[in-house]
C-alpha cells in the first residue's frame, strides 16, 4: 500500500491504495469518479485520458506512485469553465452516440484548445488521433471541437469587455 | 485490466537503478514512461516482483546543447524532445520524428531512452538518430560506455545494451544549419500507428549536389537501419528523377524486410521504394 497526496480538479486528495494500482483505478475504484472510462486498458483507445500537470496522459498506464504531488484533471467535477464549454459543445453538436469514449475526447480537447485556441480541422484530427470512437462520431466530434473553440473565444472576449467596463 | 502486485523501487539516480537491478536481477522490470512496460505487465507477458522506476530520476529530462552536441536525458519524453527549442533549432529531423510518435498522450508519457532501450523496430526516433549519427550513453555496474547508434541496434528487439545497463543519455551532433534534414512517417491505417515506413534523410547540398548523405529507415526491417548503398548513390549527384529512382530502388533492394500480420516482406520492400522516391522528389521540388 502507498499513501498519495495529489489534487483532483483542484481539490486536495489523500488516498491509501495498493502500490500496483493505476491512476484509473484510483479515480474509479477509490474515489468513485466513474466518468473516466476504461476502454482497452493498454493505452491504445484514449477513453481514460486525463490531464496530469496539464498534459494529457493515459490514466490506465500511470502507476499509482507516480501521481504523488501531482495535479490531476479528470472529467468529473463542475469547476472548470473550459471543460464545461467543451462538454456543452459536444451536446450541441450531437457528438455523443454511446458516449463511452467522450470523456477522453473532452479531456484531450481541453489540452488542445489551451495549446491552440483556434485549431483548423487538420490540427484537431492530429491532436485527437489517439482517441478512438467506436460509433464513428468523428464528423460531429470535429464540429464540436470547432464550436467549443468559438464558444471559448467569444466567452473570453465577453469577459474582457466586462473587466474593461467594470 | 489489472497489474499484478509488485514492489515499487523509485530511483532518483541511475546508480540506484543499477544497484536495484544487481540486487533483484530477473525478478525486476525497469519502467520509464510505462507505455510499453505497463501493457506488458497487464498482459502478463512479464510478471515482475519488483518495478525499478526511473520516473523519479533527477535531471533525467534535461536537454542541453554544448558546442555542436545536443545531450538529451534518457527520461525526456517524446513530447519534450519534439517541443524543445534546442532540438528544433539544430535537430529538426529528430524533433519531427519524436513529434510523429503515436498520439499526444503517448508522447507525453513514453521516453526517448525507453524507445532506444526497447529497440522498437517501428521506431520514429530510431532512423533519425541513425541519420544524425547520434551516440547512446550506457551506464552499468562496470561503468559508462558510449556506443554509436549505428552499432547499437543489433537485431529484432536486440541491442548492444547489456541486461544491467541503462540508456542514460543520447548525444546528437548538430549538422550544419544549411543541411537538408527530413523525417517522414507512413502508416497505412491511422496516424497514431507505428510507422510501416519511417524514413530519415540528411545531407548537405552544395551547388545543387548532395554530399554527406545519410538515409535510415524503420518499420520495414527488424531494426532501424542505415541504407548505405542508397546513400552512396546520391553522393555528389543532383536530385534528378533518374537519380531518385535509382536510389529508391537501391534502398528497397538493400533493406532486409520482415513479414507480420500488418504487411508481407514484399510489400514492405515496395513501400520503402515508393516513400523513398516521394520524399526525395519532394525535397528536390523544394530546392528548385
Amino acid at each position: 500500500m502507498i499513501t498519495l497526496e495529489f489534487t483532483l480538479n483542484g481539490r486536495a486528495q489523500r488516498v491509501m491504495v495498493p502500490t500496483h494500482w493505476t491512476l484509473l483505478q484510483i479515480l474509479r475504484d477509490k474515489l468513485g469518479e466513474l466518468g473516466t472510462e476504461e476502454g482497452c486498458g493498454e493505452g491504445a483507445c484514449g477513453s481514460c485520458t486525463v490531464l496530469v500537470d496539464g498534459h494529457p496522459v493515459r490514466s490506465c498506464l500511470v502507476l499509482a506512485p507516480r501521481i504523488d504531488g501531482r495535479s490531476v484533471a479528470a472529467i468529473d467535477g463542475d469547476d472548470d469553465p473550459i471543460r464545461t464549454a467543451i462538454q456543452q459543445a459536444f451536446i450541441a453538436e450531437s457528438a455523443i452516440q454511446c458516449g463511452f469514449c467522450i470523456p477522453g475526447f473532452v479531456m484531450t480537447t481541453v489540452a488542445l484548445l489551451r495549446d491552440n485556441p483556434n485549431p483548423d480541422d487538420d490540427a484537431i484530427r492530429e491532436y485527437l488521433a489517439g482517441n478512438v470512437c467506436r460509433c464513428g462520431s468523428y464528423p460531429q466530434i470535429l464540429a464540436a471541437v470547432r464550436t467549443a473553440a468559438q464558444a471559448i473565444a467569444s466567452k473570453s472576449t465577453t469577459d474582457e469587455e466586462i473587466a474593461h467596463a467594470g | 485490466m489489472r497489474v499484478w502486485p509488485f514492489e515499487y523501487v523509485p530511483c532518483t539516480t541511475f546508480r540506484q537503478a543499477i544497484d536495484a537491478l544487481v540486487e533483484f536481477g530477473d525478478d525486476a522490470l525497469v519502467v520509464a514512461g510505462g507505455t510499453v512496460t505497463v501493457p506488458m505487465m497487464k498482459h502478463q507477458i512479464v510478471r515482475p516482483d519488483v518495478v525499478v522506476s526511473l520516473a523519479e530520476v533527477i535531471d533525467g529530462h534535461r536537454i542541453e546543447r554544448t558546442g555542436d552536441i545536443v545531450s538529451i536525458g534518457a527520461l525526456a519524453t517524446h513530447a519534450e524532445v519534439a517541443g524543445s527549442a534546442t532540438v528544433r533549432d539544430g535537430l529538426a529531423l529528430l524533433a519531427t520524428a519524436c513529434g510523429s510518435v503515436a498520439s499526444p498522450a503517448i508522447r507525453n508519457m513514453g521516453t526517448l531512452g525507453g524507445n532506444i532501450a526497447y529497440a522498437e523496430s517501428a521506431s520514429d526516433p530510431g532512423p533519425a538518430l541513425l541519420a544524425l549519427d547520434a551516440a547512446i550513453v550506457l551506464e552499468g555496474p562496470k561503468g559508462t560506455r558510449v556506443i554509436p547508434a549505428r552499432e547499437f541496434y543489433r537485431g529484432f528487439y536486440e541491442t548492444a545494451r547489456e541486461f544491467d545497463e541503462f540508456v542514460v543519455e543520447v548525444r546528437v551532433p548538430t549538422p550544419s544549419p544549411s543541411a537538408v534534414q527530413r523525417y517522414m512517417k507512413w502508416s497505412p491505417r491511422a496516424r497514431e500507428d507505428k510507422p510501416l515506413v519511417g524514413l530519415a534523410v540528411l545531407f548537405q547540398m552544395e551547388a545543387g549536389r548532395c554530399h554527406d548523405v545519410r538515409i535510415a529507415v524503420s518499420g520495414a526491417a527488424e531494426v532501424p537501419t542505415l541504407l548505405q548503398a542508397a546513400a552512396d548513390l546520391i553522393e555528389g549527384e543532383r536530385l534528378e528523377p533518374s537519380v531518385i529512382a535509382a536510389v529508391a530502388k537501391t534502398a528497397a533492394a538493400e533493406i532486409k524486410p520482415f513479414a507480420d500480420l500488418q504487411a508481407s516482406a514484399g510489400y514492405r520492400r515496395e513501400m520503402v521504394e515508393v516513400w523513398c522516391r516521394r520524399l526525395l522528389t519532394g525535397i528536390a521540388e523544394e530546392n528548385q
